[in-house]
């Protein structure tokens, strides 16, 4: 069983993921907050890379869910240096494989097009941003270098799949659960990436035809469950 | 014009304050102590505290961010490439935003070009190529405060010129040297500077040309680096190595 060290386990995303994950994978969760549902954390600070370096240490694969969004300080400290100590730690180590996260505001420039998928990053000056920015630019740069195969997901929202109709739009760039549980497996799984690093948008909903996924469907083989429009259908009689 | 220097105890800012000083108002900025030339004000301050690097922006026209690190980094290894990293980014954010509050429409930030090393010697390289940097601290780290500056150029009505220079040497002290693709003689770097002083999109509605970049490396015969763009704006290196060429050819 792989051993995959998760950092920002007890944030908002890990802990939607992990559940699903454990049953195949042997997960080491790390923060330095407790775990919303009491399970066991290594107290892990990713600004410090001894600490880092240390949890890191038999590790198969590192999924480094860790974000600080708007502090002038912190947000490059966990998002920028931390992602720094991380790709550090992997290439010592010789671990060749991370999955990486980013939001929407990486590419903040293309808010009002279409067809969104594969753009270039254009951040802005957003603490949250542009930290988020480099720390995918020190991902690329050490993946190329070290032979780490390297993921990263962008996505904005993340929430249940809806149980009952909805009156109102859905959410824009957002994945549910089970699709960002179906894609971290496969970014585990996968043996390699066209030049060692890969970003890929992941959501659930796709009937705006703002955000679109068709990369991580061609090069991840990412296949969202679909059909979650039909909760927000307008009554027409 | 009222212009502000960092990373003043590194030889790139001197240059560029001795290039500049007789014709503009020059203030250089460092964390440690440094006797600048005659003419020039000096500031103590660290770019990553705001207050600091408020103080040393208020009342410049232009900022000139060499990315220069200052002369006191930690011996220790990790603790060094903590702080380069720290300068290159949140030191570059913190310093452009004072700059951006304080009003100054012009902004040059100094990259390098050995983050194309990784390209072979039998192709030519131009802005157009895509940089492809390691992760050797020095060489990220100037990478990544490229790309902090640029953001600026995209979200504020202000110029944003990088200037990607090639290896800083003086021609004179490496004479008998094989001669290197990317060597730069610091006095020329420092012309580059002066060329894009002027250089003013701060109000064009394109980002793009709010934001320019420009390779900088010395005149030499058969380059790996083209110069085109920037001889364009008045880049004219006078330093070429040529007495090195020459010998090369005899050999």
């Amino acid at each position: 069983m792989k051993k995959v060290l998760v950092l920002g386990a007890s944030g908002n995303i890990a802990p939607y993921v992990t559940p699903d994950l454990e049953k195949d994978y042997d997960l080491y969760l790390s923060d330095i907050v407790p775990h919303p549902d009491g399970k066991p954390i290594i107290n892990v600070d990713i600004t410090s890379y001894p600490d880092v370096l240390e949890v890191c240490r038999g590790m198969d694969a590192i999924m480094n869910f860790a974000v600080l969004r708007d502090d002038p300080v912190i947000s490059f400290e966990v998002s920028t240096k931390g992602a720094y100590h991380v790709m550090k730690a992997a290439a010592e180590l010789g671990i060749k494989k991370v999955v990486h996260t980013g939001p929407q505001s990486i590419r903040h420039a293309y808010d009002h097009e279409f067809d969104l998928d594969d753009v270039p990053l254009a951040p802005g000056v957003g603490y949250y941003g542009i930290t988020k920015y480099l720390s995918m630019e020190i991902c690329e740069i050490f993946s190329r270098t070290y032979d780490i195969q390297t993921v990263c997901f962008l996505f904005n929202g993340l929430g249940p799949k809806p149980t009952e109709a909805a009156q109102g739009d859905f959410p824009p760039f957002t994945v549910v659960w089970e699709d960002l549980q179906h894609a971290c497996r496969l970014a585990l799984e996968i043996e390699s990436v066209p030049g060692n690093f890969q970003s890929f948008n992941l959501l659930s909903y796709f009937a705006q035809g703002k955000y679109q996924v068709e990369k991580a469907k061609r090069m991840l083989g990412f296949t969202p469950m679909g059909g979650l429009e039909d909760y927000f259908r307008r009554v027409t009689d | 014009m009222n212009i502000l220097i960092t990373g003043a105890s590194s030889r790139l800012a001197q240059a560029i304050a001795t290039e500049l000083k007789d014709d503009h108002t020059v203030r250089l900025m460092d964390s440690v102590p440094v006797d600048v030339a005659e003419g020039c004000d000096f500031i103590q301050g660290n770019i990553l505290d705001p207050d600091d690097s408020w103080e040393a922006v208020r009342g410049i026209d232009t900022l000139i961010h060499t990315g220069e690190p200052p002369t006191d980094l930690p011996s220790d290894k990790l603790k060094r490439e903590q702080m380069l990293l720290d300068l290159a980014t949140r030191g570059t954010h913190v310093l452009f935003s004072a700059g951006v509050a304080a009003g100054i429409k012009k902004f040059i930030c100094a990259s390098t070009l050995s983050i194309f090393n990784a390209y072979p010697n039998d192709v030519y390289v131009t802005e157009l190529w895509k940089p492809l940097p390691s992760p050797e601290i020095v060489e990220m780290t100037k990478y990544l405060g490229e790309l902090t500056a640029r953001e600026f150029a995209r979200e504020h009505l202000v110029t944003v010129t990088g200037l990607r220079l090639g290896e800083l040497v003086l021609e004179e002290a490496v004479q008998g040297e094989a001669p290197n693709l990317a060597w730069l003689d610091i006095r020329d770097a420092a012309g580059a500077f002066r060329c894009v002083l002027n250089r003013d999109s701060s109000n064009s509605a394109w980002w793009t040309q709010r934001w320019a970049v420009y390779h900088i490396c010395a005149d030499i015969p058969n380059p790996k680096f083209l110069i085109d763009q920037a001889q364009g704006i008045g880049y004219q290196p006078t330093h070429d190595f040529q007495s090195l060429y020459l010998n090369t050819a005899d050999s």
